[in-house]
């Protein structure tokens, strides 16, 4: 008898109805052995969506409706926002921006130590390698239906929250660069959600232990998500401006830098001479005159490059997520026996195997 | 596949594992088959490696030297066809009876016999109700005596109608009528579809009687295999006085002044002044145990399957 040469993640002898019709059971053990996971999510959809939905009409509504009260009666409260309706309103964004801007840190810790690290830590994981299921399809099956629930509620949470933050623009005085918001009104949502199932998966896999996995799913997460915003504006190329238009940047920029360069011609970043020459470019002139620079540049991000940052961050991090994926599948097809191992033995061996005889 | 090693439901040449790179390994050139249809005790002190052999086999983790071939092919491929139920009897906490057969059917569409998994699980279907024993498909895993997940435990075995059946410690937390119907219910399915069946313990006299074959892990090999019955004709235990035993394989001798106890295989003729008597099997696996240094011992029965296969060969 042969071996067929295998890719370690596929097994020749599962043709395709048969791998269909185990599918179907996977996915139902899958969703049986988390259901309670899949009642939570559920929950938490619902729960995250109404309140979203509650802010964008109602809650915006009674807080722009009392301020204008509140205008009318003291120019102070113009300016300083406030009373018990705004107050809902402002919870009740920061919270759901909250949730769907962490959510990939609640999707890792739960993926880490109970979809994979629990599974392994008590054995049930052993069990379901020991039915007919390999190990790499239970992995396939693990992470393909959590990742299709994960896609299908962040399909939902993210035009969501993108309405509710359009549609409140004027009372929340919040940037579209800002964190949690980057994080909550674009794809880079669903993007972390899935890193986060990777990682988690992978941390349970190789850890063994819920406990552990929770942790350094964590951890991971936390360094992903740290990288993510500290790189962020260098995924997408930024705009340099020089002169008077360095002083004006458009509206909701996201200025990164702004420097002077000398007569001689040295660049010289995070500078901020001149800046308060506001009167017009002859005022600017004469201040870089006095100061021997030639001219001024600032570096920024304008407002346009709000879907290409969140596009290159969304590959980035699947990319991210998808280097975990493999690392989980190889992991695993190292430890477990797996199809392409050596089937038979060769003849004159066989007869090794047997010791003393009577 | 020849048709000899469709024969063979478990074969291990040179089989090695080591967990940890610096620890010693657990099993070491560990060889040994066991012929199709058997019902095998797996027996050996605490740490011999029976789980460790029992996990390779279900293809659970990989050996570091040698090959295992289960049911003619590898243990992955033969993963339809073999039941393993671990040492701890893993099942999820939080699944009910009930769905935890529901899981063992669903992830063994192709080969799920329902009927078999719940006449272990709830008892056979007599009209006298209740019985002792068996579990109510509405109680959550969790709240689950050991006993009784064993219980569940083999009931996913039986359902997979496995040709194989790997069962790491399955009596031992049984209380003795379960463990009589269980091994009752093992042995009417090796009769009725010629399963192989290998059952690990510690203690060889809860299996005393039920295995026709037996396999001695010790050291992380295997030190004797065969028919129980050949393995003890094999063996003299002998009393009388201290005289030299070249000529005869001595497991294990006591030297009383000059009295001499002796388990011995026997080279040739014995003298007329000394006692003999059969072993027991257990003082067979004791005297072995005690004696690490007693070479292995495979029946003829099993060499005799291999010098077939050589004449076929040839």
């Amino acid at each position: 008898m042969t071996t067929l040469p295998t890719s370690p993640l596929t097994s020749p002898r599962e043709d395709h109805s048969l791998s269909l019709r185990g599918s179907r059971g996977l996915v139902w053990s899958v969703l049986r052995l988390h259901r309670a996971a899949l009642w939570i999510w559920l929950l938490l959809l619902a729960a995250v969506s109404a309140t979203m939905l509650w802010a964008y009409g109602p809650g915006f509504d009674a807080a722009a409706a009392d301020l204008r009260q509140q205008c009318r009666d003291s120019v102070v409260a113009c300016h300083f926002p406030s009373g018990p309706w705004y107050g809902k309103y402002d919870t009740a964004v920061a919270l759901s921006t909250l949730v769907v801007a962490y959510l990939p840190f609640l999707v890792a810790v739960w993926a880490g130590a109970a979809l994979i690290g629990r599974e392994l830590e008590t054995g049930t994981a052993h069990l379901a390698w020991t039915q007919s299921v390999s190990p790499a399809r239970w992995l396939a099956a693990k992470l393909a239906v959590p990742a299709l629930l994960i896609t299908a509620g962040t399909a939902v949470l993210i035009p969501l929250h993108r309405l509710m933050w359009n549609g409140g623009e004027e009372l929340l005085w919040a940037d579209w660069y800002d964190q949690d918001a980057f994080h909550a009104n674009g794809t880079v949502a669903l993007a972390y959600a899935l890193c986060g199932l990777a990682v988690g998966a992978l941390a349970g896999l190789l850890l063994g232990r819920a406990l552990p996995a929770l942790g350094v799913a964590f951890a991971a997460m936390l360094a992903i998500t740290y990288l993510g915003n500290d790189y962020r504006p260098s995924m997408w190329r930024t705009v340099t401006v020089t002169g008077a238009k360095a002083l004006n940047l458009p509206d909701d920029s996201l200025r990164l830098d702004q420097g002077v360069i000398t007569t001689e011609g040295t660049r010289i970043g995070n500078n901020l001479a001149c800046t308060d020459a506001l009167d017009g470019a002859a005022d600017l002139r004469r201040c870089m005159a006095r100061g021997g620079l030639s001219d001024i540049w600032a570096t920024y991000h304008p407002r346009s490059h709000f879907w290409p940052l969140q596009l290159a961050e969304t590959g980035i991090v699947l990319a991210v997520a998808a280097l975990a994926v493999i690392a989980a599948f190889v992991l695993l097809n190292r430890r477990v026996a797996t199809a392409s191992a050596a089937a038979s033995v060769p003849p004159d061996r066989r007869t090794a195997a047997v010791g003393a005889a009577v | 596949m020849s048709r000899d090693e469709e024969g063979i439901a478990l074969a291990a040449v040179g089989l090695g594992k080591r967990y940890r790179r610096r620890r010693g390994p657990v099993l070491r050139n560990c060889s040994f088959r066991l012929p199709a249809g058997r019902i095998c005790a797996l027996v050996g002190p605490n740490g011999a490696g029976k789980s460790t052999l029992l996990s390779l086999a279900a293809g659970l983790i990989r050996p570091t030297e040698g090959t295992l071939t289960v049911l003619g092919t590898t243990p992955a491929e033969a993963r339809t066809r073999f039941a393993y139920v671990a040492q701890s009897k893993p099942l999820p906490p939080q699944l009910t009876v009930a769905a935890t057969l529901r899981l063992g059917a669903e992830l063994n569409r192709a080969r799920w016999d329902r009927a078999a998994a719940e006449r272990i699980a709830y008892g056979p279907l007599a009209p006298g109700g209740d019985r002792d024993g068996a579990l109510d498909p509405t109680s959550k895993i969790r709240s689950l005596s050991g006993g009784q997940r064993t219980r569940v435990a083999l009931a996913l075995a039986f359902g997979k109608r496995p040709e194989l059946m790997l069962l790491d410690e399955p009596m031992a937390d049984l209380d003795p009528l379960a463990r009589r119907e269980l091994l009752g219910a093992l042995l009417g399915e090796a009769a009725e579809h010629g399963t192989t069946i290998v059952i690990s313990s510690h203690v060889i006299a809860e299996l005393e009687g039920a295995c026709d074959h037996l396999l001695l892990m010790g050291g992380g090999r295997i030190r004797l295999g065969g028919d129980p019955e050949q393995l003890l004709a094999a063996h003299t235990l002998l009393t009388g006085p201290a005289r030299d035993l070249t000529g005869h394989t001595v497991v294990e001798s006591r030297d009383a002044g000059r009295q001499l106890t002796a388990l011995i295989r026997p080279g040739g003729p014995l003298p007329d002044d000394w006692q003999t008597a059969a072993p027991s099997l257990e003082e067979l696996l004791l005297a072995h145990l005690r004696n690490p240094d007693a070479p292995d011992l495979f029946t003829e029965e099993t060499v005799e399957t291999d010098e077939n296969e050589e004449n076929a060969r040839a």
